[in-house]
Order: C-alpha cells, then sequence, then structure tokens
C-alpha cells in the first residue's frame, strides 16, 4: 500500500496492536461486525475473534467502566465512542475513575486503556456530532490526550497511545479519515510510537511526547493539532504568497504538551497563534497562550493570537464553514501579531 | 378523580386516519431518502416499518395537555403531533437542529440525538405537570439500544418513586445500528423491567397500528388520572438501514428483512380496511392523491428554506446574553467580515 | 428544457468519493424523478441513487468501475421543467483568501 488513508492507517494500527499483544481488546458499540461506523475497526472482530473485538450494548459509562476494570485485571482495552459527543455519558467514569484510579490505589492500578474518539467537525453532522472535546480531557489530571493530523501520524501516535501505561484519550480528526498521503517509513512505522513519526531532531529532546513541525519559517509559529493542522498549513501557503514564512507546529500531544517545542520555535518567530476549533473561552489555546507568556515574556514580539470559536453550541451544518478556523481568521490573526505594539 | 374517559377506540374512522397517517409518513420518509441520494439533504435516519408504533402511540396523546419526547427517528410521531414536514426536514438539510417549530407550544420536545437522553426531561416535565396539579402525561421515546443506557433506568426508578405520570414508550425495532436487540437488553424484554420498579409493563405488537395505540391510551389515561408510570415495548423492526449512511447488509440477512417486509403495518391496516370498508379504494385513491399534493409542496418548500444567520444562532445561546460575550461576538463577526 | 448536471453528494458523513458500480439507466433513456439511475459504493455502504428529476439522460460522466470525487458530475440529464429540484450539494470549493498580509517592515 503506497497510499493510506487515515481510516486505513489507523485501522493498521489497531490490526498491528492486536496482533502484537494478546492482552489489547477493542469494545464499542458497533466496532464488531460492522466494523464502527467510521470502518476503523473494519475486519478486525473476523481476524481477532469476538472475544477481543466486540460490541457493547449502547451505554458509554458501561464502555469506560468496564474498560476501568479490564484494565485491573492485566487487559490494555481500547475502547471507542462511537462521536465526541457522546462521550458525555462516560465523563463521570473519565474524571471520577480513570482520573484518580492509580491515585487512589497508592500506585497499585495502572489503566493503560486507549479512549478512541471521532472528533471535531467539518462534516456536515447532525447535532452532537462535531464537538470538541481536548479542554475536556486534557483538564483532568492522569490523563493523556493525543490527537494526529495525518495518517502516517495517524498510525504511530495510536500504536504509542495504546503502548502507554497511562490513559490515553486518542481523539480522530473525523473530516481526514479519508484523506490520504503516502505512507510514511512503511513498516518501520510499528511499534516507533510518537518519535518516528516527525522531525527527529525535535522528538530526540523529549520523552516521546513530542510535538513536530510541520513546515518551517521565521515570522510566526502557527500552533494546531488534528484536523486544523490542514487549516494552518493552508493559511501559511497563503501566507507565503505575501512573503510572510510562517511555521506550523502540529502539538500532536495536548497533554503532556510538548513545552520546549512550542518555545524552541516561538523563540525563532517571536509570534504565535494557536487555531482550534473549539471556543476560544478557555480552549487549549488559552493553556500555550499563558505558557508561551511565561517562558518567552521578553522575547515575544506580540501576545500570542488565538483562533477559535465564540461562545455558542458548534452550530447547524449550513454554519460550519463560518464557524469553523477560515484561512482569513488565521491570516488576520496572523496580522495582528505584526501590527501589535506595547502600550 | 379524572373527567377524561377511557379511550378504547377501534372504529374504522379511526384506523382509516391512521391509516392515512402513517402513509404520510412513509411517502415523506420515501422521499427524504431519496433527497438525501440526491445531495439536497445531509443524512436521514428513515423509519421505515415503524409507523404504526409511531402514528398509533402518538395518536392516543392530546398534544395541549401531554408531552411528547421524541429521538430522532420520529418522523411518523412528530407528524401525528402535529408537526409539519417542513418544520421536520429542517435538521436534514442542516438548517435547525431541533426541527423548525415551536417545542413550547407544540408540547413537543426537540427533536433529540443522544441516544437515552430525554427520558429523564420526560419524568421532570411529569414531576411539573403532577405539582401543577394538571391531568397530563409526558411520553417519551426510546430505543431498544436507549433502553441500555443507566439514564433509563434513572427515569424508570424516579417516575416508579415520585408516582409520576410518564409514558416510556419503547420502539424495540430488531437492532440499534448494527447491535441486535438481543446483544443489547439483558433478559430480552425492556417491559419486564418494569416490575423490578413496581411498574406496570406491557409488550404490544408494534406493527399493529390500533393496538399501539389501545396500549398508550390505556397508560396515558392511567398516567392522567394519577396511576403513574407504564413502560410499554412495541415490537417492531426498522426495515430501513440505521440513516442513509449506514448499510444494513454488513451486519444482516436479507432473509429477516424480506420477513418483516411481509409484516409491514401499512399492508396490515389497509387489508383490515379493505375488510371493512367498500369504498376502501376510493379511500386510497383520495390519501394518495393528497400525499402527492403535499409531497410537492415539501419539494418546493425545501428549496425556500433559509439557513439561520450566524448572529442569529449566537443569539440562542443565552436567555440573558452576558455584555462581555456579546462583544466577542460581535468581534468574532466583525473578523468574519474583514477576513 | 434545460440540460442540468448533477454532481455526486457526500453520500454519508464526510465521505469524499463513489465508485460507480453499475449505471441502471443509458444515454437517451427517460427516466422519472426518484428512479435509480446508479449503483454506486462508498466506504460505508453501496447505494442506489433515485434520479433528481424526470428527463432524459443525456451524458454518464463516469464508467463503471471508475471513482468519482464528491462535488465531480456524475451524470447529465435534459430536463423538462426546473421545479422540483431542491439543489445539489456545492462541489467542495477549494480553500480561498481575502485577507492579504502586510509583514513589519523591519524584520
Ligand atoms: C449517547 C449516544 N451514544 C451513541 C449514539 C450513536 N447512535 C445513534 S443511534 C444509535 C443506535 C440507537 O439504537 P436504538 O436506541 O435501538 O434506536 P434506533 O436507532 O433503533 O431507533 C447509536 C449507537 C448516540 N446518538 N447517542
Ligand atoms: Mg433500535
Amino acid at each position: 500500500m503506497a497510499e493510506w488513508t487515515m481510516q486505513e492507517a489507523l485501522n493498521a494500527a489497531l490490526a498491528d496492536c492486536l496482533a502484537d499483544d494478546d492482552r489489547t481488546l477493542i469494545l464499542g458499540e458497533d466496532v464488531g461486525r460492522n466494523g464502527g461506523v467510521f470502518r476503523v475497526t473494519a475486519g478486525l472482530q473476523e481476524r481477532f475473534g469476538e472475544q477481543r473485538v466486540f460490541d457493547t450494548p449502547l451505554a458509554e459509562a458501561g464502555i469506560l467502566g468496564t474498560a476501568v476494570g479490564l484494565c485491573m485485571h492485566g487487559f490494555r482495552p481500547i475502547a471507542e465512542m462511537q462521536f465526541d459527543g457522546f462521550t458525555f455519558p462516560a465523563f463521570n467514569q473519565l474524571a471520577a475513575h480513570v482520573s484518580k484510579l492509580r491515585t487512589r490505589s497508592g500506585g497499585a492500578l495502572n489503566l493503560p486503556l486507549t479512549l478512541r474518539v471521532p472528533s471535531y467537525g467539518a462534516i456536515r453532522s447532525p447535532e452532537h456530532h462535531s464537538e470538541s472535546i481536548e479542554t475536556f480531557c486534557a483538564h483532568l489530571p492522569s490523563i493523556k490526550v493525543v490527537s494526529p493530523s495525518t495518517p502516517s501520524e495517524a498510525y504511530a501516535l495510536l500504536r504509542a497511545a495504546v503502548a502507554d501505561p497511562d490513559p490515553v484519550v486518542f481523539l480522530e480528526p473525523k473530516s481526514r479519515y479519508w484523506s490520504r498521503e503516502e505512507r510514511v517509513a512503511g513498516d518501520d512505522l510499528v511499534g516507533a510510537g510518537a518519535r518516528q513519526s516527525g522531525a527527529d531532531a525535535d522528538a530526540e529532546r523529549g520523552d516521546g511526547y513530542a510535538s513536530r513541525i510541520v513546515r518551517s519559517g521565521s515570522d510566526v509559529t502557527l500552533i494546531a493539532w488534528g484536523a486544523c493542522v490542514q487549516r494552518c498549513v493552508q493559511a501559511a501557503a497563503f501566507a507565503a504568497e505575501d512573503g510572510v514564512e510562517v511555521e506550523v507546529l502540529d502539538l500532536r500531544w495536548l497533554k503532556p504538551l510538548d513545552v520546549d517545542g512550542l518555545v524552541a520555535s516561538v523563540a525563532r518567530t517571536r509570534r504565535a497563534v494557536v487555531v482550534h476549533e473549539a471556543p476560544v473561552t478557555l480552549g487549549l489555546g488559552a493553556e500555550v497562550a499563558a505558557l508561551l507568556g511565561e517562558r518567552l515574556f521578553g522575547t515575544l514580539a506580540a501576545p500570542v493570537g488565538r483562533v477559535g470559536a465564540p461562545d455558542m453550541p458548534y452550530p447547524v451544518a449550513a454554519l460550519e464553514d463560518e464557524y469553523l478556523p477560515s484561512p482569513d481568521r488565521i491570516l488576520l490573526a496572523i496580522q495582528r501579531t505584526f501590527d501589535a505594539v506595547a502600550a | 378523580m379524572s373527567t377524561i374517559e377511557s379511550p378504547p377506540v377501534t372504529a374504522t374512522s379511526e384506523l382509516l386516519s391512521l391509516y392515512a397517517q402513517m402513509r404520510r409518513t412513509r411517502a415523506l420518509n420515501d422521499e427524504a431518502i431519496a433527497l438525501q441520494r440526491q445531495g439536497a439533504l445531509t443524512g436521514f435516519p428513515p423509519c421505515t416499518g415503524q409507523e404504526a408504533a409511531q402514528v398509533g402511540s402518538a395518536a392516543a396523546l392530546d398534544p395541549a395537555v401531554d408531552f411528547a419526547f421524541p429521538t430522532y427517528r420520529e418522523l411518523g410521531a412528530m407528524l401525528t403531533l402535529g408537526i409539519t414536514p417542513l418544520a421536520l426536514m429542517a435538521p436534514h438539510r442542516g438548517l435547525s437542529f431541533g426541527g423548525a417549530f415551536d417545542a413550547r407550544e407544540a408540547h413537543v420536545a426537540p427533536i433529540n440525538a443522544v441516544v437515552g437522553g430525554t427520558a429523564l426531561h420526560a419524568v421532570g416535565w411529569a414531576m411539573g405537570a403532577k405539582l401543577d396539579g394538571e391531568e397530563a402525561c409526558a411520553l417519551t421515546y426510546f430505543g431498544d439500544g436507549a433502553s441500555s443506557q443507566g439514564e433509563v433506568h434513572e427515569a424508570m426508578n424516579f417516575a416508579a418513586i415520585f408516582e409520576l405520570p410518564v409514558v416510556f414508550l419503547c420502539q424495540s425495532n430488531g437492532w440499534a445500528i448494527s447491535t441486535p436487540t438481543e446483544r443489547q437488553v439483558g433478559g430480552g424484554s425492556v417491559a419486564a423491567r418494569a416490575a423490578g420498579y413496581g411498574l406496570p409493563g406491557e409488550q404490544v405488537d408494534g406493527n399493529d397500528v390500533l393496538a399501539v395505540r389501545d396500549a398508550t391510551a390505556r397508560a396515558v389515561h392511567r398516567a392522567r388520572c394519577g396511576g403513574g408510570a407504564t413502560v410499554i415495548e412495541a415490537f417492531t423492526y426498522r426495515l430501513g438501514p440505521h440513516s442513509t449512511s449506514d448499510d444494513p447488509s454488513r451486519y444482516r440477512d436479507r432473509a429477516e428483512e424480506e420477513a418483516w417486509e411481509s409484516r409491514d403495518p401499512i399492508d396490515r391496516a389497509r387489508e383490515q380496511l379493505r375488510g371493512s370498508l367498500d369504498d376502501a379504494e376510493d379511500h386510497f385513491a383520495r390519501i394518495e392523491h393528497e400525499i402527492t399534493l403535499e409531497l410537492d409542496a415539501v419539494r418546493a418548500g425545501l428549496g425556500l428554506l433559509q439557513a439561520p444567520t450566524m448572529r442569529e444562532q449566537m443569539e440562542l445561546a443565552y436567555a440573558r446574553m452576558p455584555a462581555a460575550t456579546r462583544a466577542a461576538n460581535a468581534a468574532w463577526l466583525q473578523d468574519g467580515i474583514d477576513g | 428544457m434545460a440540460s442540468h448536471t448533477f454532481t455526486l453528494p457526500d453520500l454519508g458523513e464526510g465521505l469524499v468519493e463513489a465508485t460507480v458500480l453499475e449505471w441502471l439507466v443509458a444515454v437517451g433513456d427517460g427516466v422519472e424523478r426518484n428512479a435509480p439511475l446508479v449503483e454506486v459504493e462508498t466506504t460505508k455502504a453501496s447505494t442506489e441513487l433515485p434520479s433528481p428529476a424526470g428527463g432524459t439522460v443525456l451524458e454518464l460522466h463516469a464508467a463503471e468501475g471508475e471513482t468519482v470525487a464528491v462535488g465531480a458530475p456524475l451524470f447529465t440529464l435534459e430536463i423538462a421543467a426546473e421545479s422540483g429540484i431542491v439543489g445539489t450539494v456545492p462541489a467542495e470549493a477549494p480553500p480561498t483568501r481575502r485577507v492579504r498580509l502586510r509583514p513589519p517592515a523591519a524584520r
């Protein structure tokens, strides 16, 4: 397979996880025979059997709570929420148990579970099918959060998430499921985790939870993850037409944040704009802006810009193009970093 | 004591009007599927095969006093409760979430896609009705899949503890997307669970429109008279895909579908009517003619439906919009103009 | 009479393409509104697409087995009356921009 889609890459990652470790299980709604509503688990029940890939009753608290118990019995469950908006019924399990059980048990119980969530908008869905839940999850202690932006990234990051000894929320950009890309590094990606899937020099730096530079530039850093990375790449191409060199940084991991990577990039460009689909108010952009302010107060040429949604529910499909971060909104935010003058 | 009479209605004229409503539902349903395949709707969850369960149950309600809580698949119930076809198509064209109608006025809650999400709302509405001394009941629709949600259990328990006027109407339609009812409902029956809460539970042939109507009418009557909640499990079958982006051939046999096609609730009512009405064919022709006219109007109207503006949609977020939010919204909209 | 080219709609939740399995009509055929025109397959489902209007088939834009992008032309009909077309999915527009950047003079 010279090219693959993100859906195929995720499917391959899951297959390799199941093949490599027979303690790995997949559970969720319609993940078995149907292969998931986005076909991410297609063929896995056929190949690995109904013991290892199985449909649950329609109950998200049930799915996640059961995954917790499976961890306590030494399994490595990969649970699927059918859509972002249906994670909320499981939120009590996430906040009250997944986030606390290791500490509650004095470190006796690890929770190596992965919670896969088709995420974000842009596919003309009905209500509840376009939510950005990253901040809710990343705000919870003991939970890691990651969101891939390309097929090969998706493969590597899902392998890393499943291999991680801690609970990882894995946010899949559903508008990118069918995006195609040359398959990176072929089978070498297996087991490599985050380290292999991006700029190696950057990855060397930390403990594997590294961001990656998608495109280098000297004038401003655009910071994004998941589906918004592509939006930033597009905006960067437009900016280049105006002679502006934009660096695009794909965070990948939203918890832990790659603080060193962020600081290294913005120390070079002195300007940064965070782009996300979620509301600006208390969105992850606020955390990134605060960190950069703390680390680079004297270096920054402008306040860190934020492009995101207003304080309203995700709108009806007819308005979603207007609601989502457009190239023009990103360019405007970049311009503001050029125009800023200290008071 | 209630002044409302228990209404065991099985007159032919009533069956004819239920039949007309079922045919209308099927026709609009099929048109919506076609419109989705033609790119005019973004998606649609068909209710093919469930018309008797929906129309029969909704017909037992009085939307002047009662309040219904639909899921996303309740086209037939909502039409029966007086919601217009265009109001129901607007969400599937990406123009509305809950449907383009006034939920307070209609006594029908907005279309809801969170499975199991409204059962507790029905409980709360019923509690309010009881506190206000009204003779009214709340009816919540849910599926066999939804019966797995903790909130649905909580709702039944609350309704039992507070002796509330609620009808829990489960359409057990064989499937929750690709998961069959037998892999969903432990113990095999949602109605049987009622006993555990001390509530009456009733199973009914969900493809028999009069049976559904009568069972629901009994439950509504009991609720309005202070007799508390009832769980009804209407056995039916989702003849179509879960939604227009689903492919049932991945997970179920054509033979099963064919068996249920032969038990089509509309065919059944039609045969009953043929047996009891001399001029049945004339009625059928009139009904089809009216449906054709209505569908023409729906198609024409659909193209004219306007999308809300972003500003309008923003205004919906708060009853009292904070000034800071209003200012941030204005700036955000201005960026859209500048950008 | 007017000829109208219909494009492939997104058949389900963000799909980007579909493969033509079988044409159920040929050029020159008359079709009724909602009559099946073509069977297509996506990653999610295989589906018959019904004709959006009554008319005559003028052109089929893809061969059987061919993969068509969402928004690309699929078939052209000669249509008796424009009525009844409630719109097809607009072709996925390439990203556009209006804002021009004015980078700071001294860098
Ligand atoms: C809380 C929640 N989880 C998952 C979904 C996705 N989903 C939508 S419908 C559905 C199946 C529902 O089955 P059932 O309750 O039997 O109703 P039916 O679709 O058969 O009418 C699922 C899993 C959802 N909408 N809400
Ligand atoms: Mg069901």
